[in-house]
């Protein structure tokens, strides 16, 4: 009886239930929803201390920075209406050196002679005309006396030691600049004499009471006095209408604020390394603000994507309130554990509503955002933690967006009820070499292991065709990849060729050979990812193919990680890196980056590549950039520290009665198909976008 | 019995404190960091992730950690790294989704195998008990999961209403009644599920048990003393076979915790078992142990129950 009455009740409960006609026929309301849904909830729900990608793509619809990027992936401006960006660069009067027109230590003396060389370009060599141009003003700074406190690390057989330090800095000469100029010392020393610069003893002006080492010194003086100094200046000038959504005005207050807050250690905030370069930040008016760095570092730049907060509802008043409200001790309690993370107040075009943990996360649109309200009334993001939920819910129209998984594609591609997109990700995979064992360090063996390869038959076969070549570390859709380098085609003879001017030849099995020593080595990736797996398998069999002993191995993520990557314990990995769009290449292919525990883990030391890295990294002007750049990829796709492979390709699918829906002047609305931006973005003019009842026929 | 009461809660908290300690221990010997702790990202600093490790006690001897660890717990003070919130309050909200979820599971897993099993008891290799076998059999064979999409893929594809989440999205302006309703259904799919698998092994058990005892002398005693069926069945037989599910019954209570993890996390299905493999994935100690410590609770005192209960049920046994 009770097993009969309980089914009942629930089978009943069928009669009650809305189909999915009936919710979007009787349901105008649902036009005017956008449902996204994603694997993983967000976590916390403010842009300085999240690092997951859930909580970034609803905090890029709630908060706004100060610029973005546009369909060409350059910058443009949000809350910030237009920004400069120049420099202050410095350099001290070398006493030692005699420069012209100074006589002999005469600084006044020196600042006119520049002056008057900046008065009359004319007068100097060409070279150097443009890069006086670019002066805007030489100006003094007089010596100064400070007392100046470090603490000296502990080092080997001592304690870290505090030092009251005294320094009594000779003049200065400040150079503003209208563009940034990295070779601004190297054009002046032309002028004032090769060794000025370099010359420059900044151990003369300093003074240590307690003892210390002679070198510890030298390096702490070149610290304290650096010879040259390059300050960038960007300076952001704010719309004035922009609004948070409790209706305060957004300001410079609040740029400085988010700063203030990234830098703040009680935050632990993952963003500070983005921010350490800044020197200084001063709010000039309520509407400009001027950022200092402390060096030449270009891809600071894009760290003002970063969404601003709001000052007035998160500064230590107001949070010293809340850990009091919630019987929290105050000195303790910081940002990470405000309320204001579960309902969040931005600028940006769409005003939180409600976050149910696991279930969804609701957003209104921002009827006062600045660039006009989105056409979308509510957008929602469900947590479907499985992908075939996903994509049933997709087709049953609970959800609007759905993105396909490779054996999908050639299907849904095909499937008149929807519209599709898609586009190349922001992530490679590769084959990384441990360059510090033989025999991956020769170049002409890392070739040949590349040629043995056949990509295309990966891309077919594990990827189901979604998936593209690519030669080399940059992103792909932006300017910085250089199209002009072909990828290493297959070719297991010509590998073998290459091998044989290594050294290495076949011996009477077939195995390679080179003083009776075999080719062989381990390659191993994480378990956990098929296509790595996959991919694993048929390099193995690749390279057996011209008689290479390859063994593999599939290690657990966080072991893989832990034991081998940090501890340089392999000798070729199966890996992907996920690309952000600023090409600064660092941290990954710089030779200083080869230690245990940092990203360089394949040891990839070049000097050229190396300089290159420092001066993309140093370079402002996007022309010369990219010039670098270009060069900086043919370098290591000729090294070929990796193995290129490939750069997935994602595919998504949206209803077709999804629109563009734009007001022309006239107030008349007309209505568009949805196209992706040249850099394969679909969701760029997101805002514009609206449900129609039925789909439409565009006619060309 | 009073001294039985005390003996078996002593017990009960040594046995406490050596799984607290075991599990600790084993949550941090396995590899792997927390997910705020990233070596691969560029952005993230060697100093950055010793100061989140810091921030964490990550860094502090484990006996320190554990110490820390149980004396926030036991204040109430336990934080998830993942998003700062008190463990006890998510788990609580967490523990109301997955309670009628369970409830509606376990009536109908025990009210439906006793029948089954009874009758296939009763009426042992006829046709009944011979199909009833078979389909046990394929129920308890196909994994959960499949089972799940085969289910869902049926009622989406035959009857376009929604099956996913606690409730039909969207639906907030209609009445109560309506929306009852909503729930209701959302929650027959994997109660459903959750139950089948319950009812194929259960339904087994009942059976063998109730074979078992009609076996026995008495019962054939009663049927000899002409006894009406009904009679010999129900009251002689299947009351003495009921004796072992009381110790069972004690120990469905922490199926709470461990019983749905898949099922939750097809049907999105917002519950305690799919937070804790969530943890799991991103490390989130806090969230682990304390469910873990929640888990052998409940485990003890299922025990606890079930040994009580048994002294009431069944005369022979005296304490």
């Amino acid at each position: 009886m009770v097993p009969v009455g309980l089914s009942l009740i629930l089978l009943q409960s069928y009669f009650w239930v809305p189909s999915y006609e009936e919710q979007s026929r009787g349901n105008a309301g649902r036009l005017e929803e956008f449902i996204n849904a994603s694997i993983g909830d967000a976590s916390i729900l403010n842009p300085i201390l999240s690092a997951d990608s859930a909580s970034s793509e609803i905090e890029n619809l709630i908060f706004e920075g100060l610029i973005d990027r546009d369909e060409n992936l350059r910058f443009r401006g949000r809350v910030a209406e237009s920004w400069t960006v120049s420099e202050e660069a410095y350099f001290f009067i070398n006493t030692a050196q005699p420069a012209p027109g100074s006589g002999d230590g005469d600084v006044e003396a020196l600042v006119a002679y520049l002056q008057t060389l900046r008065n009359q370009p004319a007068s100097l060599p060409e070279n150097l005309q443009g890069a006086f141009g670019n002066i805007r003003e030489i100006s003094l700074v007089p010596a100064r006396t400070d007392t100046v406190r470090r603490q000296q690390p502990a080092a080997a057989g001592r304690e870290a030691v505090d030092l009251t330090i005294r320094v009594t800095a000779p003049p200065r000469v400040k150079l503003t600049l209208r563009d940034v100029d990295p070779n601004l010392f190297a054009h002046l020393a032309e002028v004032l004499g090769p060794d000025y610069f370099s010359s420059f003893q900044p151990r003369r002006y300093v003074s240590v009471p307690a003892p210390i080492a002679q070198t510890e010194l030298d390096l702490l003086a070149k610290d304290l006095l650096p010879a040259v100094e390059h300050n960038p200046v960007i300076e952001f000038r704010l719309r004035p209408d922009v609004k948070f959504h409790d209706g305060r005005e957004v300001t410079a207050k609040d740029v400085k604020f988010t700063y203030d807050a990234i830098m703040d250690p009680k935050n632990l905030s993952p963003r500070v390394a983005d921010y350490e370069p800044v020197k200084d930040i001063q709010i000039i008016d309520p509407h400009t603000v001027r950022i200092v760095y402390k060096r030449l570092h270009s891809p600071a730049v894009g760290t003002w994507a970063m969404g601003l907060l709001p000052e007035h509802l998160l500064n230590e008043d107001r949070l010293r309130q809340e850990a009091l409200r919630t019987g929290r001790d105050p000195a303790a309690f910081s940002m990470r554990q405000s309320e204001f993370n579960r309902r969040p107040v931005g600028s940006g075009p769409f005003v939180f509503r409600e976050w149910k943990s696991d279930q969804y996360i609701t957003l209104d649109r921002f009827a006062e955002y600045w660039e006009g309200a989105p056409n979308y009334k509510r957008y929602i993001y469900r947590i479907l933690p499985d992908l075939l939920t996903q994509e049933m819910e997709f087709y049953a129209g609970t959800i609007d967006a759905y993105g396909v998984q490779p054996y999908q594609v050639a299907r849904l591609q095909q499937d008149p009820r929807f519209q599709n997109f898609s586009g190349t990700s922001y992530a490679y995979a590769y084959i990384g070499y441990n360059l510090r064992r033989p025999p991956f360090d020769d170049p002409r063996v890392r070739r040949a292991l590349a040629m043995a390869i056949d990509v295309d038959r990966i891309i077919d076969f594990i990827l189901y065709r979604q998936g593209e070549r690519t030669t080399g570390p940059f992103l792909k859709q932006t300017e910085y990849y250089n199209h002009a380098i072909a990828p290493v085609s297959c070719d297991p003879e010509g590998a073998l060729k290459l091998l044989a001017e290594a050294g290495w030849r076949r011996n009477a099995d077939g195995r390679l050979e080179k003083g009776g020593q075999k080719l062989q080595f381990t390659l191993i990736t994480n378990s956990g990812n098929d296509t790595r797996k996959s991919i694993l398998a048929i390099a193995q069999d690749a390279w057996k193919q011209i008689g290479i002993d390859v063994r593999t191995d599939l290690v657990e993520w966080s072991v893989f990680i832990k034991e081998r990557i940090n501890k340089l314990d392999f000798d070729a990995v199966v890996l992907g890196w996920s690309m952000g769009i600023d090409p600064d290449l660092y941290q990954i292919w710089h030779s200083s980056q080869t230690g245990p525990h940092q990203l360089n883990f394949a040891g990839y030391r070049n000097p050229e590549a190396d300089d290159l890295i420092i001066r993309i990294r140093q370079e402002y002007d996007l022309d010369r950039k990219v010039a670098l750049c270009h060069r900086l990829h043919a370098i290591i796709a000729g090294d070929l520290p990796y193995t290129f492979l490939y750069v997935g390709k994602w595919t998504a699918v949206l209803d077709r009665r999804i629109v563009i829906r734009e007001t022309d002047p006239g107030g008349k609305d007309r209505f568009r198909p949805i196209q992706p931006t040249r850099t394969g973005n679909y969701m760029f003019y997101f805002n514009q976008w609206t449900k129609l009842a039925d789909a439409p026929q565009f006619h060309q | 019995m009073l001294a039985f009461i005390g003996r078996s809660v002593i017990q009960k908290i040594v046995t406490l404190f050596f799984v607290s300690v075991v599990s600790f221990a084993i949550i941090h010997i396995a590899p792997g960091e927390p997910s705020q702790v990233d070596p691969l990202n560029p952005k993230f600093t060697p100093e950055m992730v010793e100061r989140f490790r810091q921030a964490f006690h990550l860094d502090r001897p484990l006996y320190v950690q554990y110490a820390f660890f149980y004396r926030d717990l036991l204040t109430g003070n336990t934080v998830s790294w993942k998003d700062n919130q008190p463990v006890l309050h998510k788990i609580g909200e967490r523990f109301f989704n997955s309670l009628p979820l369970f409830i509606v599971g376990t009536l109908i897993t025990w009210t439906v195998s006793f029948p089954v099993g009874i009758r296939s008891a009763i009426f042992r290799g006829g046709a009944y008990d011979r199909s009833a076998t078979l389909l046990s059999y394929v129920l308890i064979s196909i994994p959960g999961f499949f089972f799940a999409y085969m289910l869902i893929i049926f009622v989406v594809g035959q009857f376009q209403v929604p099956v996913i989440g606690m409730q039909t999205f969207g639906m907030t302006d209609t009445p109560w009644f309506f929306r009852l309703n909503d729930r209701l259904w959302h929650m027959l799919l994997p109660s459903m599920l959750g139950a089948t698998g319950g009812i194929a092994v259960l339904s087994r058990y009942v059976r063998s048990q109730m074979l078992e005892v009609e076996n026995q002398d008495y019962v054939r005693t009663a049927r000899a003393k002409g006894l009406p069926w009904e009679m010999v069945h129900y009251k002689h037989a299947l009351r003495n076979a009921l004796l072992p599910f009381v110790t069972m019954f004690g120990l469905i209570l922490p199926g709470l915790i461990g019983g749905s993890v898949i099922i939750e996390s097809i049907f999105s299905w917002p519950g305690l078992g799919r937070m804790a493999y969530e943890a799991i994935l991103a490390r989130d100690y806090p969230v682990i142990l304390t469910i873990n410590f929640i888990a052998a609770v409940l485990v003890l005192i299922g025990t606890f129950v079930s040994d009580i209960l048994y002294v009431i049920v069944d005369p022979r046994i005296r304490l």
